[in-house]
């Protein structure tokens, strides 16, 4: 009765099965079954079938192994595993249909291990379960870019690898240290602070916080999810910075560095999206500035800032999801989602048009839409602590995100004033207003009633979060100033809209410092220093060849031996007194 | 029967010039009869919320475009970059 099943282990271990089933229509009906499997699992454990979950922060314990000297704790379940384990799940199971057309089987097998390896991080109680379930989890959206096959999504790939490296590389020196200094591999809150003593967790959050694409370590995510195929990409919205986010909570809820990074991140990455000419790196730079109002949250560390991370994370993965699938409709049916090149397809698509609005109803925060019942909690935990900056710098963040989102988005791809798209994008269009798959509606429509239920029956959700929730949502103060927030955004983007359209550009971020400055660096290398180096290393070998050639000299060798041992025991002392010098 | 693949154009503009009507009217009536609940002293400001909306956003576009003559390049900037040395994976 009490064995547990892992639902990580049952989705990852059974996307390997994918390309081996023969028929087509099997082969759906099993990559739909996958994540419900997993949610059935986390129905029943929700409903206490393995035993009553106790009050966060207290957790049970399932499936312990014996590993060296320490005990793994694989499977620890609480409150907050299972608010994202549900999350998780659900949207799986949407995103599973809306790649039901894709042809490639071991697509669908990277994205299985994906959804399986972020459970498996989830229900970690020790760190090294944690690891391992993270590096697991880099390599999935690796394979998901280079199965596009187009040049520029391998280099996505490979930069994508290379970020996840470095954090995961922060990760394991920080947790080899943790355990040197504590002998404990729990996974749980850590001690934090500046200096050598705190050696160790700094470098964990530093691992944390690139996983979660926090300012200034960002770019990777903007750079790589909007390379990946329509379908790829919604799976890379969902767990990689969520789970970070889960991360952050459990370890380093409190920590006053990520309430700033956090807020930093909410801001910067709305400045960016204003410039931006792509949907995809739009709605990817509202991925940054979302996950900056989560850690923000986790940073203010009060229990209802905890809470409202949690439930912005949850709200967060089923509207993004929504966003992306409405975009990625647009570049499944027109083949881009450049806005200099999009607009007036409102009357081929109007269907995902609305669907993408709910989307972006939700993620600006208006009343009745998901987001509004997760976003401000985190707002309000900012006014309660009396951090009127913070406060200031999110609700600025909440403008951006409609005025993004909500405005700029759908006015570039579907409207722009005009009835007709493009002659070159109209082309490819059925005079029709279902230019979509009709899978990929279904999954849309299912998440666009998520986000409505959410926004209209807070409580569902407000019943899953860690601590006990006494915040409600709609009162009068709240929805009212929303809602005139909102309504005169909208009146500063029309007055400025043609500031907004899109033009053939590329807006440069901080990876610039690594592409070109570093590549300047790799070509100085391959070029003039190997030249040097080559140059430098024939000039000694001549150098010596000439003294050898004059001591082996019969004539001179008595006068020339004892300046060479003096040559020879000035450069010694030249070079004991340089080391000495750099070593004092 | 609703056209689908017509856009509602007036019918929005009708419903958003109905709202920022109501919203300005409650602002002061609302305020006026300390309803409000706010947590800072500047947010009790006559139309606080509508202001920020409305500079908040212009200003964002504003700031935004000047950072933009330092970072906003050409479409091709990082393949032509790879293009220019020894290649790579770009």
């Amino acid at each position: 009765m009490n064995s547990w099943i892992h639902p990580g282990l049952v989705i990852c271990i059974g996307g390997f099965l994918i390309p081996f089933i023969p028929w087509k229509r099997a082969k759906q009906a099993y990559f739909l079954a996958l994540p419900l499997v997993g949610l059935s699992i986390m129905v029943s454990t929700s409903m206490g079938l393995f035993g009553a979950i106790p009050p966060w922060p207290d957790s049970m314990h399932k499936w312990n192994v014996p590993f060296l000297q320490y005990t793994l704790d694989i499977v620890r379940i609480n409150k907050l595993s299972v608010l994202f384990g549900y999350v998780y799940v659900i949207a799986a199971f949407c995103m599973n249909i809306y790649s039901l057309g894709v042809k490639n089987d071991w697509e669908r097998v990277a994205s299985m291990i994906y959804v399986g390896s972020a459970l498996g991080a989830i229900f970690a109680g020790d760190l090294f379960t944690l690891f391992f379930s993270l590096e697991i989890m880099s390599w999935a959206p690796f394979f998901i870019l280079l199965f596009r096959g187009t040049k520029k999504s391998t280099g996505a790939a490979i930069r994508y690898i290379l970020w996840h490296h470095f954090s995961g590389v922060c990760l394991l020196a920080g947790i080899l240290i943790h355990v040197h200094q504590t002998g404990s591999i729990e996974f749980t809150h850590m001690p934090w602070g500046w200096g050598g003593k705190y050696l160790g967790s700094n470098l964990m959050l530093l691992g944390f916080v690139v996983n979660a694409a926090t300012v200034p370590f960002h770019s990777w995510l903007a750079d790589t999810y909007s390379e990946a195929s329509p379908s790829g990409s919604i799976y890379m919205t969902a767990f990689t910075t969520k789970t970070a986010v889960f991360c952050l909570i459990n370890t380093f809820a409190g920590v006053p560095l990520l309430l700033w990074m956090g807020v930093t991140s909410a801001m910067f990455a709305v400045f960016m999206a204003v410039l931006e000419n792509d949907g995809r790196r739009l709605l990817s730079y509202h991925i940054i500035s979302q996950v900056g109002y989560m850690v923000a949250g986790v940073g203010i560390g009060t229990e209802m800032a905890i809470n409202g991370a949690a439930a912005h994370a949850f709200c967060h993965i089923i509207y993004k999801a929504l966003l992306y699938m409405g975009v990625g409709c647009t570049l499944f049916v027109v083949g881009t989602t450049k806005f200099d090149r999009l607009g007036g397809l409102y009357k081929y698509m109007p269907i995902s048009f609305w669907m993408t609005m709910i989307g972006a109803f939700s993620i600006s925060g208006f009343p009745l839409f998901s987001g509004f019942v997760s976003k401000t909690m985190t707002i309000e935990a900012s006014e309660l602590a009396h951090l009127p900056i913070v406060y200031l710098l999110l609700e600025g963040a909440s403008i951006g995100t409609f005025l993004h989102t909500g405005l700029k988005l759908p006015w570039n791809v579907w409207l722009q004033g005009m009835d007709e798209p493009p002659p070159e994008i109209r082309k490819k269009l059925k005079d029709s207003a279902f230019n979509s798959p009709v899978h990929m509606l279904i999954a849309m429509g299912i998440l666009s009633l998520l986000c409505l239920f959410l926004g209209l029956f807070p409580n569902v959700l407000y019943g899953l979060l860690p601590y006990p929730v006494e915040f409600v949502p709609y009162t009068v103060t709240r929805v009212f100033s929303i809602t005139q927030l909102f309504i005169f955004s909208f009146l500063g983007f029309w007055l400025l809209r043609r500031w907004l359209g899109g033009h053939p550009t590329y807006v440069l971020d901080t990876d610039w410092l690594v592409r070109v400055p570093g590549r300047m660096f790799i070509d100085f290398c391959k070029g003039p220093l190997l030249a040097f180096g080559t140059a430098f290393d024939q000039w000694i070998m001549q150098f010596s060849g000439y003294f050898i050639s004059k001591i082996k000299n019969p004539n001179i060798e008595m006068r020339m031996t004892p300046m060479a041992i003096g040559l020879g025991v000035l450069a010694s002392l030249i070079l004991f007194s340089t080391f000495l010098i750099l070593r004092i | 029967m609703i056209n689908l693949r017509k856009y509602p154009k007036k019918l929005l503009w009708r419903f958003y010039f109905i709202v920022l009507t109501i919203s300005l009217i409650l602002d002061f009536y609302w305020l006026h009869q300390h309803i409000f609940h706010y947590h800072f002293d500047f947010q009790y400001f006559p139309q606080f919320f509508a202001l920020l909306g409305l500079f908040g956003c212009m200003m964002l576009i504003l700031i935004a475009k000047g950072m933009g003559i330092f970072i906003v390049v050409d479409e091709n900037y990082y393949q032509k970059q790879s293009d220019g040395s020894n290649g790579g994976p770009n």
